[in-house]
């Protein structure tokens, strides 16, 4: 007996002093009352990554999947060059710095889980993303964790994050009777960062709002605009959300979503990991 | 010579062998039992016991809201294997029973019930916005103290069915004079739609309006956006209502004052004996 100890002891400190690949389990939960979850971002890295940090400003990257739930080209042509494909690298490969996957799919809210399978090439921290709609940029982090090495399932509590890179309006991307100042752009669905993106909602959203953080045909000091103009700003750097207003009207008041089904408390995800035995 | 007195001497024995051949004659009675013997001494005495078997952990509530009260709670220590809600799933009757009137005895009854219960307690009386509640005593079984949990439900008495509280969270192998506590947030039963009207919330909000009590707690309807337990979105209230913005609902009995954040509740468990 004490000879067979000792041999699989051996096996083991053979086993973990290769370098090798891990796969690990990632289960999500929306905790949310009525905001989905757009595809998540997952990535196994080092330390030189660092997909967002509160108190410092997005990157285009996260802008694009804060404001937009687009993570790589295929997502969305439009973004090639400037979101975590083009920051991170090629996906389900070893990117020496990371490896990293979208998981594709809305999770919807209340409860909902999805459960993966990803092979973290032994990089030792893990960061995933993913973005609340309906929101302007709206997403819940996990930052950075140091990925557990002892077999076992662990869980953590994910809080929702404001990118910074929009003002949170709460207007209906569909709404084809405003438009962004300066460019002319119609809100032309959540696809665009700069304007407001609130994409698919659980329960129906509302039109005619008059924004919430900034008002449809007034700049930000006040000053009128076009009427039928709302300013594209920003609320920067990253910051914990301050959660969405909405009103209780479908046809005016402040914002199109509602106060009685879009808002949330922290936490608003559950993610919890499994580590498998070796 | 002396060999034929033994010869002689045998010759009764062949004579009494000859007449074995008839019937054997009857045994006698027993005789008298003997007298008992006298008792043994006392055994040494045995070591002292290790007072008693059981282990005691006391359980305290602190209300971190500004005002909403929080209903008598149901506290059970179990195994692992029991909850007495799974978040993502629809509520149990009991639950829904304390996530609408502020009820516990439901929860209780539930958990008696169950194969890993070990003891349950309703707290003896609601817990006031911002003050610490009074503490509840439960007795464990020394053996189980290796592997035990600890759930906890309590309402927010002025919501629709929203509560706070423990999910088996793990309190294995405390020592005693061990304290430990938890910060809990605030779930939405997913039983009933958050309208925060004066017939539908049992709370002191409520009963100002003229409403609340027992009339406005349980309703076994299930009318919620999703009937699945998940975490509470918070406290729309009445608060502009009226004006442009039209962000309150209007049907609200709540104000402004009544909204919470997480968590709603810090819950200290310590190990007395």
């Amino acid at each position: 007996m004490k000879l067979i100890k000792v041999a699989s002891a051996v096996a083991l400190a053979c086993s973990s002093s290769v370098l090798m690949a891990q796969t690990i389990e990632i289960t999500i939960t929306n905790l949310t009352h009525a905001q989905n979850f757009t595809p998540r971002l997952v990535i196994a890295h080092d330390s030189s990554v660092d997909a967002f940090e509160p108190g410092v400003g997005a990157t285009s990257a996260l802008a694009w999947l804060a404001e937009a739930g687009v993570i790589d080209d295929a997502q969305n042509a439009a973004s090639s060059g400037q979101n975590f494909e083009a920051l991170l690298g090629p996906t389900d490969t070893d990117n020496t710095t990371n490896t990293w996957h979208r998981f594709g799919g809305l999770v919807a809210p209340s409860t909902t889980s999805a459960t993966y399978s990803f092979d973290t090439l032994d990089k030792p921290y893990l960061s995933i993303l993913t973005m609340l709609i309906p929101t302007n940029d709206a997403f819940a982090g996990l930052d950075s964790i140091e990925i557990p090495t002892t077999p076992g399932t662990y869980t953590y509590m994910l809080n929702a994050y404001d990118a910074g890179t929009e003002l949170n309006d709460e207007l209906n991307s569909t709404r084809t009777d405003i438009v962004e100042q300066d460019t002319g752009n119609a809100l032309g669905g959540y696809g665009v960062p700069g304007v407001a993106g609130v994409g698919a909602s659980p329960v129906e959203l509302g039109v005619g709002g008059t924004g919430v953080a900034v008002k449809v045909g007034f700049a930000i000091d006040g000053s009128a605009i076009g009427a039928n103009e709302v300013v594209d700003g920003t609320d920067g750097p990253v910051h914990i959300h301050r959660n969405i207003l909405g009103d209780t009207s479908l046809t005016d008041g402040a914002s199109d979503l509602q106060s009685t089904e879009h808002r949330w408390l922290n936490p608003v995800a559950r993610v919890t990991i499994t580590i498998p035995a070796p | 010579m002396n060999m034929n007195k033994i010869n002689l001497a045998l010759l009764p024995l062949i004579a009494v062998l000859v007449t074995g051949c008839g019937d054997d004659g009857k045994d006698g009675a027993p005789g008298p039992a003997g007298v008992a013997g006298v008792d043994g001494t006392d055994g040494i005495d045995g070591i002292d016991g290790t007072n008693g078997n059981l282990a005691v952990f006391t359980v305290q509530i602190t209300n971190l809201t500004y005002s909403q009260p929080l209903s008598p709670a149901a506290i059970v220590l179990h195994e692992p294997g029991y909850n007495i809600f799974i978040d993502g799933e629809p509520a149990s009757t009991a639950l829904e029973v304390l996530a609408e009137s502020g009820n516990p005895s439901d929860i209780i009854t539930e958990a008696v019930a169950s194969t890993e219960y070990l003891d349950a307690i309703a707290s003896d009386s609601a817990t006031a916005p911002r003050s610490i509640g009074n503490v509840s005593t439960l007795l464990v079984p020394l053996l189980d103290v290796d592997d035990l949990r600890i759930s906890l439900t309590t309402m927010l008495v002025d919501t629709n069915d929203a509560f706070t509280g423990l999910n088996a969270a793990d309190i294995s192998n405390m020592t005693v004079g061990q304290s430990v506590s938890f910060m809990a947030p605030s779930w939405d039963a997913g039983t009933e739609a958050n309208t925060e009207t004066a017939s539908t919330i049992p709370g002191p909000a409520a009963v100002a309006a003229g409403g609340g009590g027992a009339s406005a707690g349980f309703d076994a309807a299930r009318d919620d956006l999703f009937n699945l337990v998940h975490f509470h979105p918070g406290a729309v209230t009445s608060a502009n209502a009226d004006d442009a913005s039209k962000e309150g609902l209007n049907t609200s009995v709540l104000t402004e004052a009544d909204r919470w954040g997480n968590p709603t509740a810090k819950i200290v468990i310590t190990r007395t004996r």
